[in-house]
């Protein structure tokens, strides 16, 4: 089912529009990875303020990484639906593949909550005080989910 | 570099590991990638401070001082990947052009990190908390565009190698 999905979509103008011309994948490779960048510098700072101050920043803070994160995101996923479009079974079928994009998922949901907390909580909330662990956990998560993301990208290549 | 040289470096033990293993290269890739994404998100939110386009209201020292051991960091695990990768293929990479452009473009961005700071931010006190002046604004341009040709470069080493 999946697989006759992929051989259609890799049938489709757009699809081998695509895969015509050598430089479209390379440069859409390109932009992706700088979102990347934007996104794991941003998540690496506040997994560092998590895991190593154990509190979380103020709501000014996340309202800024908040901003980089969802912005950086949204061009991950319109960059990665086009090289998914260029190649489809590479991506599709691969489960390295399914396991970064559920990866995916589980990083925004615990960013979406990570924001909703804070938004709940006028100047944000110090977890310092009460919960040393809860803040160390929420910084592993957010740095064990992006390592794991991007392990799991480099190796859809391979395997 | 002579022929001899770069089969030789191929030729040696951990070099051959790495080449004859299945799962040794694309590790150290995937720590590359890891690394050099981190040097260049760091060095770009450095250069767009400068540019005036993010993080305004923070002094540039502060930001300074809070992001680039990091950058150095990430730099260091980066050129240390890189050159085990290197080893592995040395004569096929060192013949090929993206690889040179990337390697050419690190060395420039090199030099304009270095100017910038010799030069560039002699008079860092007096902007630190407000716009940067030209000369900061012209390092912080230059910066952007070769660590966004390093990676281009280095994404197209993967369709040339």
């Amino acid at each position: 089912m999946l697989g006759e999905f992929c051989d259609w979509l890799a049938g489709t103008p757009v699809s081998q529009a695509f895969q015509a011309r050598g430089w479209f994948v390379p440069a859409v490779q390109t932009v992706h990875i700088l979102a990347i960048s934007f996104l794991s510098v941003a998540l690496g700072m506040l997994s560092f303020e998590l895991i190593v101050r154990r509190s979380l920043p103020t709501r000014d803070g996340v309202r800024r990484f908040a901003q980089v994160f969802w912005l950086s995101l949204g061009v991950l996923l319109a960059t990665g639906v086009l090289l998914t479009v260029t190649e489809p079974v590479r991506e599709l079928l691969s489960s390295v593949f399914r396991a970064k994009m559920i990866l995916v998922m589980v990083l925004a949901a615990v960013v979406g909550w990570l924001q909703t907390r804070v938004r709940r909580r006028p100047g944000g909330l110090d977890l310092a005080a009460r919960h040393d662990g809860a803040a160390r956990v929420c910084g592993l998560l957010l740095l064990l989910l992006s390592v794991a993301i991007m392990t799991a990208g480099r190796w859809i290549a391979y395997v | 570099m002579s022929s001899a040289l770069l089969e030789s470096l191929q030729q040696l033990p951990f070099a051959v590991t790495i080449a004859q293993s299945e799962w040794l290269f694309p590790t150290l890739e995937t720590l590359h990638v890891m690394a050099l994404t981190a040097v260049v998100g760091t060095v770009l939110k450095i250069d767009l401070r400068l540019l005036g386009l993010t993080d305004r209201e923070r002094p540039f020292s502060a930001l300074a001082r809070q992001v680039l051991p990091w950058t150095w960091g990430c730099f260091a695990m980066a050129a240390m990947t890189g050159l085990l990768m290197f080893a592995a293929k040395a004569v096929t990479y060192w013949a090929d052009i993206p690889f040179r452009i990337k390697f050419g473009c690190i060395a420039l961005a090199g030099i304009n990190m270095a100017y910038f700071h010799l030069v560039g931010a002699r008079d860092r006190a007096s902007w630190d908390l407000g716009p940067a002046p030209w000369r900061a604004k012209l390092a912080g341009m230059t910066s952007v565009a070769l660590w966004i040709t390093v990676v281009a470069a280095g994404r197209w080493i993967g369709f040339t190698t």
